[in-house]
């Protein structure tokens, strides 16, 4: 590409040097130049009868004057040079398209020749015997096979560039440098440095002895005269036409004439024909007539000729189909209907003022006392005009026609009553928070509830009678971003991701009063203490600390320093690690994705580099059983084995921005969960059977605005529920059956929109969900301030 | 008249019959009753036939549902034929339940009990709060007494449930995983009653969510989130020692732990035994009222258990559909009503011999039903208490057949008077009830979230 762009430049600057300079520089029409022009054009005149050689653009015209002269052969008389000579002038400026003329007609005419005539001359050679000399055969323009000019180039298909540094820029066929030709730049850069006065005519005023100098309307007038304009200022020759008298010739003008007597006076001329007739009757020369009686039947000579006369009736075929026939008329059309077919006053009424859609009839009933006083039905050319498009329009072939069930092709889905419970109903509003709820979790007994929000606390709650009876703060400018419980139930383990630290936490419920459930947690959090401090293994920069002593006095055991805002928290459901995701841009990409283990106190960070394409990681969440760790990124799911340290699959949901997945928690095989569900920012809930495809199998575009989080119930076999939420403000629930068979695939049924919480002015609805661990009941955070509990 | 078409004669074939013993008529053959007689001539019909001194109102249930036209309506829009013989059930009218009296608390009102019937002395008004004061009332809206704060041995959180033993001995349960026993004492002055610690019962692992009392076996039953049903000796001398480790530490501020308050310490006993088979909070726990060695218990899973307590060994699980929350026996009916999430009572029938779990279903309320409270003056009329913050009050003669079985309608709806009037908003929220008592002397007693305990009048005390 490089090297062909300045070839390319180059022989449009050579095209350039070409063309005249009066019409390259335009405005610039100095005499001398016309006179030039003038000159060519006497030129060619006498050149008239030359032949034509070479295909220069000199040849192009003459050759054009050739054609124009044959075709004003016919009109040729003694003035036929000033003619030829104003024709000349009138081509002049436009050379390229008359030579282009002029080729196509030689092109034509050489066409014809080479049909009759022999490709060979025979001339007798030495001895007296025949010999053919045959052509030279041309190959064509589009032909390989070319003979280079004398001046031809003949370094061959290299690019041109090459001789960029030589003076020359080849070789021709005798070997002589062909120089390099001078550039419209050098021209230019003459041109300019040759200082030309202001309309320098190059002549000499003969009255004044100085040289003539033209000014630019003087140059403007001469123009027009060589142009045969008319030469007065602001002449505009194409004015529209007024019309004073009008070119039509009307067939029935109005006249102002008065009546002629004529017309008053019976006609005598009329009255002579009528008494013709009246005596030819009476002298019997002229029959009235008289009806024909019954049985009286006129033999005429005339010929019937009946079309149908011969007409056989057609054998019954499957693809004929007569044209729809007319209804026989009733007998309220009759135009002297029997009275019980005519309409009383209310019928007309009410036919009159129906809209003439709505009419069941499309005339109505009238009695007319004699046929002549029937008036003509206005409506008659618009039904024939119907009848035709009927006729037109009908189809004439017989269709084979599927009979099928319009039900019957609609999946049959169980009715949303048949698959309760799922939760339908408003039970209960956490309120508290100051500012957006941002994260909820459901602890794993199902008693308490967690909240934490904008305004930096997180909340327990008892889930029940929607008492708190749990809260920290971590101050208002570290917003808590993710709240989650750890999955144990013997521990009551909290994990916070507040502003751009990790805290877990060991909360004690109620407050003040140590619990064996609390101390257990603690013992947990505790353990991993010595380890941090051995130093061994810990290879990341993060070192997990102990918090601040009013921290510590709540319950939180431990502080990981990110660095980074987490986004997202997932702990594997053993129990024992705990991956976050910080996942805003700024984030450096070893830091997006990090590991926790509990029990060592230790943070992994198992991503050294992004990877490219789909932006920076959204999510992650461990596979239930297996060592797999799944993380999105905006546009792809990755799945990876922590055993091998290896990607196992790549799953592409074609969603444009995810924003949460839920991996279904039972379904699984080895290489990863069987079906997960994908939440993206452009309003797509994908249910991705990975089995049977790494597409989604079911796109749901129920929602209005982006789904913030999607997820499934963790007892799906009792409960084979998912849910999403949207900043529209609803939460959708689902129906999502995955059976063991693999002949069929998932039911998916949406059984109910949930609609409570308000949508917010920054345009933020529902910000996290969480379900029961044992029943069907959901809790979701909003961004206006409340949770709220939906049971069945 | 409509019913001219109908029923030509002007007269309807009834049978009367009621399930109130004292109110049988002496012949239960059929009459002729006019067609035109509506709920009041019917009443002074059945009076009449009575001959009781003072006339009694009657309601009328006619295939489950009250009379509320007259009979020839009835027939024609039940498409019941003017010549059978319908049966007519009559049972006392209900006056509807006037709202009396509020007693204000400064947090919400878990529990709500009235005292056990002592002789002539005056009614006390138990409540719980969850401020972790339980406080008794007199009836006049004064509050007599306040049980100490956490630091003079009251209960470290909120009560969740607190009932009278006897009329001087309180039991209260609490999310602190203690029950409580309180000598409630009256002196002759009214003016300083007092509540003070009597014994402090450790068992349980996580917070207790009801407590019932029997008096004359010196039993508590008491329900818990830790799973179990707890049974508890309310003398000192018969109660087995505390479990060390369960008895509760306080965390200080340096994060040490330490035991509670010795200086308030009361006598510290643990349970006569826990009885585990819940797989989720037990919420509610009964006795028997007819034999105090059996018990019931309901749960969050959604089982209604019986127990045999002096062997602690259960007896039988009825499964329902959802998690039930309260508990209350209908011993006339052989039925145990209990309240759900799936906002109804279900009658659930605890004999092991019963066909169904579920013998009926009284529909109404709009959210969880977490309190019941039976008429003391009728064994068929029942009230429930729900967060939607209403409380109904039932009458499980007047049933419908329906495709979910037999089902219920709610007699009367008593919202909160601290709404003033307006509209109970859907979820209940500030308003839900906790706490339900029927007192024959005071009426119907309701706490909840809005800091109130609420008396409407019931039957015959307004």
């Amino acid at each position: 590409m490089d090297r062909s762009t300045p070839k390319k430049r180059k022989a449009i600057t050579r095209d350039v040097d070409n063309e005249d300079p009066a019409l390259v520089s335009g405005d610039e029409y100095d005499f001398g130049q016309l006179d030039g022009t003038l000159k060519d054009g006497s030129d060619d005149e006498e050149s008239d009868d030359e032949s034509v050689s070479g295909a220069s653009y000199a040849s192009g015209s003459a050759t054009s004057q050739e054609v124009l002269n044959g075709a004003l052969e016919g009109a040729e008389d003694e003035d036929a040079g000033v003619t030829k000579k104003s024709v000349q002038v009138d081509i002049t400026p436009h050379p390229d398209k008359a030579a282009l003329a002029g080729k196509e007609q030689r092109d034509d005419e050489e066409e014809e020749e080479e049909e009759d005539k022999p490709n060979y001359r025979v001339v007798k050679d030495a001895n007296g015997n025949d010999r053919y000399i045959y052509d030279e055969i041309d190959p064509g323009d589009d032909s390989d096979y070319s003979v280079a000019g004398d001046d031809a180039n003949t370094i061959g298909d290299i690019p041109l560039s090459f001789y960029d540094s030589f003076p020359h820029i080849g070789y021709n066929i005798n070997g002589k440098k062909i120089m390099r030709p001078a550039t419209g730049q050098a021209l230019d850069a003459l041109l300019d440095s040759i200082d030309i006065p202001q309309g320098y005519t190059g002549l000499v005023d003969p009255n004044t002895g100085k040289p003539l100098e033209l000014s630019k309307d003087e140059l403007e007038l001469l123009r027009k005269i060589q142009t045969k304009e008319a030469t007065e200022e602001g002449y505009n020759p194409y004015e529209p036409t007024v019309e004073w008298f009008t070119s039509q010739v009307e067939t029935m003008p109005l006249s102002a004439a008065p009546e002629p007597k004529r017309r008053f006076v019976p006609s005598k001329h009329e009255q002579k024909k009528v008494m013709k007739i009246v005596k030819a009757i009476r002298e019997g020369r002229i029959m009235p007539y008289r009806p024909p009686k019954e049985g009286e039947q006129e033999e005429d000579d005339l010929p019937n000729y009946d079309l149908w006369v011969d007409e056989q009736p057609r054998a019954d075929h499957a693809m004929h189909m007569p044209a729809p026939k007319l209804p026989p008329p009733g007998f309220d059309e009759s135009y002297h209907p029997p009275p019980e077919y005519l309409p009383d006053d209310n019928e007309k009424k009410e036919w009159e003022e129906a809209d003439e859609d709505d009419r069941d009839k499309e005339y109505l009933p009238t009695d007319h006392s004699a046929l002549r006083k029937v008036p003509g039905y206005g409506h008659f050319v618009k039904e024939k005009f119907e009848r035709c498009l009927d006729l037109y329009l009908a189809p004439r072939v017989r269709r084979t026609k599927l009979n099928i069930d319009p039900d019957s092709l609609l999946p049959k889905l169980p009715n949303p009553e048949d698959l309760r419970p799922f939760p339908s109903h408003q039970a209960t509003i956490f309120r508290g928070h100051n500012g957006r709820v941002r994260s909820v979790s459901v602890d794993p007994s199902g008693n308490y509830l967690v909240t934490g929000g904008d305004d930096g606390t997180a909340r327990i709650w008892s889930i029940v009678d929607a008492r708190q009876v749990w809260s920290i703060k971590f101050g208002a400018e570290d917003p808590v971003n993710v709240v989650r419980f750890h999955p144990s139930k013997e521990t009551l383990i909290l994990a916070i991701a507040a502003g751009d630290n990790l805290y877990l936490c060991a909360p004690q419920i109620p407050e003040g009063l140590s619990s064996e459930i609390g101390t257990n947690s603690q013992n947990i959090l505790d353990i991993g203490w010595g380890h941090a401090t051995n130093g061994s293994s810990s290879k990341t920069s993060i070192s997990w600390t102990r918090p601040s002593p009013s921290q510590q006095a709540k319950g939180v055991v431990v502080r990981v320093p990110l660095g980074h805002t987490a986004k997202s928290l997932s702990f594997h459901p053993a129990g024992n690690h705990l991956v976050a995701v910080c996942s805003a841009t700024t984030v450096p990409a070893s830091h997006a994705v990090s590991i926790h283990t509990i029990s060592k106190h230790q943070t992994q960070l198992p991503f050294r580099k992004r990877i490219k394409g789909g932006g920076t990681p959204q999510v992650a969440h461990f596979h239930p059983t297996r060592p797999v760790l799944f993380v999105a990124n905006q546009r792809v799911i990755r799945a990876y084995d922590l055993a091998q340290q290896s990607l196992l699959r790549i799953i592409q949901p074609g969603a444009r921005w995810i924003s949460s997945f839920s991996l279904h928690p039972t379904s699984t095989t080895i290489s990863g969960s069987d079906n997960l569900i994908v939440g993206s920012y452009d309003r797509r809930l994908l249910y991705i059977d990975v089995d049977l495809s790494p597409r989604p199998y079911k796109t749901l575009r129920y929602h209005t605005k982006a789904i913030r989080t999607v997820g499934f119930h963790p007892n799906v076999n009792r409960y084979p529920l998912f849910a999403d939420a949207s900043d529209d403000g609803t939460i959708q629930i689902f129906h999502g059956l995955v059976t063991g068979d693999m002949m069929s695939n998932a039911t998916i049924v949406p059984l109910k929109v949930l609609k409570g919480h308000a949508v917010t002015n920054g345009g933020l609805g529902i910000m996290d969900l969480a379900w029961h661990p044992t029943e069907p009941w959901l809790v979701s955070a909003g961004a206006d301030g409340t949770a709220r509990l939906w049971t069945s | 008249m409509a019913n001219n078409d109908n029923a030509p004669s002007g007269n309807i074939r009834l049978r009367f019959t009621t399930r109130e013993g004292d109110l049988n008529l002496d012949d239960a053959a059929p009459v002729l009753i006019p067609s035109q007689f509506r709920r009041y001539q019917l009443s002074q019909y059945i009076n009449s036939q009575l001959n009781l001194g003072k006339p009694v109102p009657f309601e009328f249930l006619v295939n489950g549902s009250y009379l509320r036209t007259n009979l020839a309506d009835y027939l024609t829009q039940n498409g019941i034929s003017a010549e059978t013989t319908l049966t007519v059930e009559y049972v006392r009218a209900r006056i509807p339940p006037q709202y009396t009296a509020s007693y204000e608390h400064d947090d919400w009102v878990s529990d709500v009990h009235v005292s056990p019937t002592n002789g002539g002395a005056p009614a006390r008004i138990l409540t719980a709060s969850y401020d972790g004061r339980i406080r008794v009332w007199n009836t006049s809206s004064q509050e007599l007494a306040t049980s100490p704060a956490p630091s003079d041995g009251g209960h470290l959180s909120s009560v969740k449930a607190a009932k009278f033993v006897t009329s001087s001995q309180v039991a209260s349960a609490s999310f602190d995983r203690t029950v409580k026993l309180w000598n409630y004492s009256e002196t002759a002055s009214e003016s300083s009653p007092v509540i003070t610690l009597g014994l402090n019962l450790y068992g349980h692992r996580a917070g207790i969510e009801a407590v019932t009392a029997h008096a004359p076996s010196h039993r508590l039953l008491t329900a818990s989130a830790d799973h179990s049903v707890g049974m508890w000796s309310t003398r000192k001398s018969d109660a087995p020692p505390a479990p060390e480790d369960l008895i509760p530490k306080v965390i200080t501020k340096e994060g040490k732990r330490r035991k509670l308050n010795p200086s308030a310490s009361a006598a510290q006993r643990g349970p006569l035994s826990l009885m585990q088979a819940h797989t989720a909070s037990v919420t509610d726990a009964r006795f028997d009222l007819n034999n105090a060695t059996v018990g019931y218990s309901c749960s969050l899973d959604h089982t209604v258990r019986t127990w045999h307590l002096p062997s602690a060994s259960l007896v039988d699980t009825r499964q329902t559909s959802s998690p039930l929350f309260c508990l209350e026996q209908m011993p006339a009916l052989q039925l145990l009503a209990a309240g759900s999430a799936n906002r109804d009572v279900k009658m659930v029938d605890p004999r092991a011999s019963a066909a169904s779990v579920v013998a009926m279903t009284l529909k109404g309320h709009k959210n969880h039903v977490v309190t019941l409270a039976r008429d003391p003056s009728n064994d068929y009329v029942l009230a429930s208490g729900s967060h939607d913050g209403t409380c109904r009050i039932w009458d499980v003669r007047s049933t419908k057949s329906s495709k979910d079985g037999i089902t219920t309608q709610s007699v009367f709806t008593i919202a909160r008077e601290s709404l003033h009037g307006k509209p109970t908003p859907v979820t209940g929220e500030g308003v839900k009830v906790f706490g339900l008592c029927w007192d024959a002397r005071i009426g119907i007693l309701s706490g909840g979230e809005d800091k109130n305990v609420q008396v409407n009048t019931s039957e015959n005390n307004g």
